[in-house]
């Protein structure tokens, strides 16, 4: 059979290009914007080219060249899945300018669907949802208006509303299975493959700390996890959020000490209250967990650190839920071993000398470790105030803070403090986290944001193990573990402070998403099965009553397809239901029977009919005379009923 | 590309129906076949990968909008379906034509009303046609090629469409069982009618006639006494005259007399003499050897059974 090109007409090319740019929009609105603004113009030069017929190769070639080299300028040289979306989306946008057949307006179509996809791998919020729905129901619509221009159909035979009135009927019909897929369909528990990295990654916490490196991460108000508890809940000055540990310093950053993230766990004796609480923890790109000092408990696919900093198996790209269970130390680690001691002791040689001599000063006046520790403290929090705006340290990064400029915040109180300590003798360490966090009054759960990121310091005393010591809450407690409505108060925003209800409400409804549209993994579809009565379903029963929901689903279609389509006329529609009424009484209407002849005939066998060929007199004329209408008519067709046979 | 084309082949030979059948016939599950088109093969493909992505990711928003194209595509599916399933195939009428002459054949199709039927695609060897019903039923017109005169069975039509998605193509076939009559192809150039019937005293043309038809193109085998050279110079080509045959005075189309012609050119040159004979509106009668003679008569009616039985005429040998 020769194939024909068959040239894409008007109508099409609207549709297709309207679909394929709604299809764009979420995906733009995941990349950078500078790379959104500049894919969406090239998109926009494109669609005007697509109605010339001759497209300049110089021109395709320009366009194409331009978005690449931008988004390569944007992403630098590794290649993420950020890079890959941005990829597709200028792909996407420069593809119309060769839309001249149907065929190639399908593969256009094609591709589009593939936009919202890209979209979910970078955000699966309900707004991306919403506007892949949207730009689907368009491409299934342009799809629409391609069949009828291959079938011969004129554009303005089919309305805008008729069409995709048709495709939202389609959705709706394939809605049962669709929904029996969603539950039912075997899950992985594990994948198959990871997800691939992004090129870009987003400030968060990570196994090393350097000047002015939490800057971003500080500004940053999205949610970093939400944590609900079971029983007791901390107060907030008791929520430590605990992550990366950080023991190696040189000079300038700190970092995770690999020796002590391979040894096993140290020893902690707890002490009360226990707390128990899930952590919905937003996606980061990377393998850290947090939890609340100190873990009890470590859940199943974590590892736990000699200092207790918990790894997942699995990187962290899709919201996860830990459940955990932590209470306050007694003692942690109090027998501390001296290779563990020297590495907690290790400073870079040449650094800092006037931290040194006040450290030797002060080791010189006591012996007692616990003293010098509230010597430190007393003497930061008289002389020392909490600022974010900081000068980039030169080489003495220490001694600048500590007897310059005497301000700082978290990132440099740590630091210093636990410089100040290991040049006196006592082994110390940074530990970063997070620190308190907000309660949401709707949901019943706290919200960390990443803008709650801290770092503080543990020093190692005699007796005891290491202690938490809060540099930065000795000088700006308020900075640490105030709530959002304290910051808004103190900031005199009144009417923010009325919108955070609002927030509240907005950020309970995301986290519903999150429970019931993102959570739904094969550990939930188990616990689903569970609640209805399957216990123990294994795949195989799985697919069994899948595939029997699918059947009853796949009927329903059939039923409902084959029920066909609504007669639109409703005076018409009147009309058949009239005629079956008659057809029950085996009176029907023969197929090219007139109307009258065959109103004739009913009164004929049914002497009582006495309206219905007056009835049927006024359907003719208003259906078939010229410019006759009658208002009523659709309403005494409705009403009209056989008459009761009477009697003979 | 070979092997599919015999796959194609045999597929189409298995397809119902195998025989020819009487019309009105419907069209029901039976006989709907349904494939996916080329671009539904792409998109299967397409929601595949995505579906084993969005399931390997775990990634619900990426699975749920995935499934639901999955249902509308499967939904349109039937759709598809249903656009032919009910169809009622009522008639194929073809006029005859000569050999050679593509046969316009008119397709009368309806349904029950209710469903909305528009865009169906109508095909017959090359030909094809849009077939669109409203509640009278629908009509549309194909052409068949004709080769050889006598009776000819049309292979079968296909039905088929491509709506609402252009997913995949449902069709069927309809395979007439009626035939159509193709007349005996006239040959282009010959010698003129026969000179009167059976007397040949009798002139056909009247040069001093007063009851002139009309003038003419000069065609080969014209007799030169019949051109009117004035209005030849006038138009600058050769103008014939002709002269209306007075009443009664029949031609006779005598194949005994067509002399050394063999068969089939005897058939082409009284094919061609019928027609002639019909322009000018003569009276004239067909005599075929084993037959009664046709006529004398004119017109369309007896036209048709001329040629009707020129175009029956057995084979030679």
């Amino acid at each position: 059979m020769a194939r024909k090109v068959l040239a894409l007409d008007a109508a099409g090319r609207r549709w297709t290009l309207l679909a394929a740019a709604v299809c764009l929009v979420p995906l733009l609105l995941q990349l950078p914007m500078p790379l959104s603004v500049a894919i969406a113009i090239a998109g926009a030069i494109a669609a005007a080219m697509a109605s010339r017929r001759v497209t300049p190769g110089w021109l395709r070639a320009v366009l194409a060249l331009a978005v690449f080299g931008l988004i390569f300028a944007q992403g630098g040289m590794n290649f993420g899945r950020d890079t890959g979306c941005a990829l597709l989306a200028g792909m996407l946008a420069i593809k119309p300018s060769e839309l001249r057949s149907v065929r190639d307006a399908r593969s256009l179509l094609g591709f589009a669907l593939f936009a919202p996809f890209a979209t979910f791998l970078l955000d699966q919020g309900p707004v991306s949802l919403v506007l892949g729905l949207l730009g689907a129901v368009l491409v299934l619509a342009a799809l629409a208006r391609l069949s009828e221009q291959e079938a011969g159909l004129p554009a303005a035979g089919v309305r805008h509303a008729t069409r995709v009135g048709i495709v939202v009927k389609l959705i709706a019909i394939g809605l049962p299975l669709a929904l029996a897929a969603f539950w039912l369909f075997p899950r992985l528990a594990t994948p198959l493959w990871g997800i691939p990295d992004m090129s870009t990654a987003r400030p968060g916490l990570s196994d090393e700390m350097s000047p002015g490196g939490w800057l971003d991460l500080i500004a940053d108000d999205t949610p970093a996890m939400r944590v609900s508890f079971r029983g007791a809940e901390p107060t907030t000055r008791e929520m430590y959020w605990r992550g990366p540990t950080l023991t190696d310093y040189d000079g300038r950053r700190w970092t995770a000490s690999p020796w002590l993230r391979s040894l096993p766990p140290a020893e902690v004796e707890h002490g009360a209250p226990t707390w128990d609480y899930e952590i919905a923890l937003e996606p980061t790109e990377r393998n850290l967990l947090v939890a609340l000092e100190m873990p009890l408990e470590i859940p199943p696919g974590v590892r736990a650190a000699h200092e207790y900093t918990l790894t997942s198996e699995r990187r962290l790209d899709r919201i996860t839920r830990w459940n955990l269970r932590s209470s306050p130390q007694v003692r942690f680690e109090s027998d501390l071993p001296d290779p563990m001691r020297r590495l907690a002791l290790r400073l870079p040689p040449g650094f800092n000398p006037r931290t040194r001599a006040l450290a030797q000063q002060w080791r010189s006046e006591t012996d007692d470790d616990g003293a010098l520790v509230d010597r430190a403290l007393a003497w930061i929090r008289g002389e020392f105030a909490y600022t974010l705006e900081t000068p980039l340290p030169g080489r003495h990064a220490v001694d600048e803070f500590l007897f310059d400029y005497k301000a700082g915040f978290c990132e440099h109180f740590s630091s210093a403090f636990t410089v100040l300590m290991r040049e006196a003798g006592v082994p110390a360490r940074v530990v970063t986290g997070y620190t308190g966090g907000t309660r949401n009054a709707y949901g019943n759960y706290w919200i960390v944001r990443r803008m709650d990121a801290h770092a503080w310091a543990e020093v190692w005393l005699e007796g005891r193990g290491w202690v938490r010591v809060d540099p930065t809450a000795a000088v700006a407690p308020e900075r640490i573990y105030d709530t959002l409505e304290d910051r808004l108060g103190a900031g005199g925003a009144g009417a923010a402070g009325g919108l955070l209800p609002i927030a509240d409400l907005g950020d309970w409804a995301r986290r519903m998403w999150n429970d019931f549209m993102l959570g739904f993994d094969a550990d939930r579809q188990q616990r689903m099965l569970q609640r209805i009565g399957f216990e123990h379903i294994d795949t195989g029963r799985l697919i069994g009553l899948f595939s029997l929901c699918a059947a009853f689903a796949l009927g329903w279609m059939l039923w409902l397809v084959a029920r066909g389509e609504r007669e639109r006329d409703p005076l018409l529609r009147a009309w058949h239901r009239l005629g079956r009424r008659y057809a029950r009484l085996g009176l029907g209407r023969a197929r090219h029977e007139p109307a009258l002849a065959w109103a004739r005939r009913v009164q004929a066998a049914r002497p009582g009919e006495k309206a219905l060929v007056a009835l049927t007199a006024r359907f003719t004329a208003a259906r078939y005379a010229a410019g006759a209408s009658d208002a009523t008519l659709t309403r005494a067709l409705r009403a009209h009923r056989p008459a009761r046979e009477i009697d003979r | 590309m070979r092997v599919l084309a015999g796959l194609r082949r045999r597929l189409d030979s298995w397809a119902r129906p195998r025989r020819p059948e009487s019309l009105p016939a419907r069209l029901d599950r039976k006989r709907i076949y349904i494939l996916p088109t080329g671009f539904g093969a792409f998109v299967t493909a397409l929601l595949l990968t995505m579906a084993i992505g969005a399931l390997n990711y775990n990634n619900n928003p990426a699975l749920l909008l995935c499934l639901l194209l999955v249902g509308a595509a499967l939904a349109s599916l039937l759709w598809t379906q249903l656009q032919l399933s009910g169809l009622d195939i009522r008639a194929v009428h073809g006029a005859p034509v000569a050999a050679g002459q593509p046969m316009p054949l008119r397709v009368h199709v309806d349904a029950a009303p209710g469903r909305e039927r528009r865009g169906l695609h109508l095909a017959l060897g090359d030909s094809d046609a849009v077939l669109s019903l409203d509640d009278a039923g629908g009509e549309a017109t194909v052409v068949l090629p004709t080769l050889r005169r006598g009776w000819l069975s049309p292979p079968r039509l296909r039905i088929s469409t491509t709506r609402p998605l252009g997913l995949a193509r449902a069709w069927s076939w309809v395979w007439p069982q009626t035939r159509f009559l193709v007349y005996p192809t006239p040959e282009a150039f010959g010698p003129p009618l026969p000179e009167g019937g059976g007397d040949a005293a009798q002139a056909r043309l009247n040069p001093s006639g007063e009851d002139l038809h009309h003038l003419r193109d000069w065609r080969p085998g014209d007799a030169p006494r019949t051109i009117a050279w004035k209005a030849s110079a006038r138009r600058d080509a050769l103008i014939v005259r002709e002269f209306e045959r007075p009443q009664g005075d029949d031609l006779t189309l005598d194949w005994q007399r067509l002399g050394a012609l063999d068969h089939e050119s005897k058939i082409r040159r009284l094919a061609r003499w019928v027609d002639e004979a019909e322009r000018n509106a003569l009276h004239y009668r067909l005599q075929l050897p084993g037959q009664a003679a046709i006529g004398p008569d004119r017109g369309a009616a007896h036209r048709h059974a001329c040629l009707r039985a020129l175009a029956l005429m057995p084979e030679a040998g």
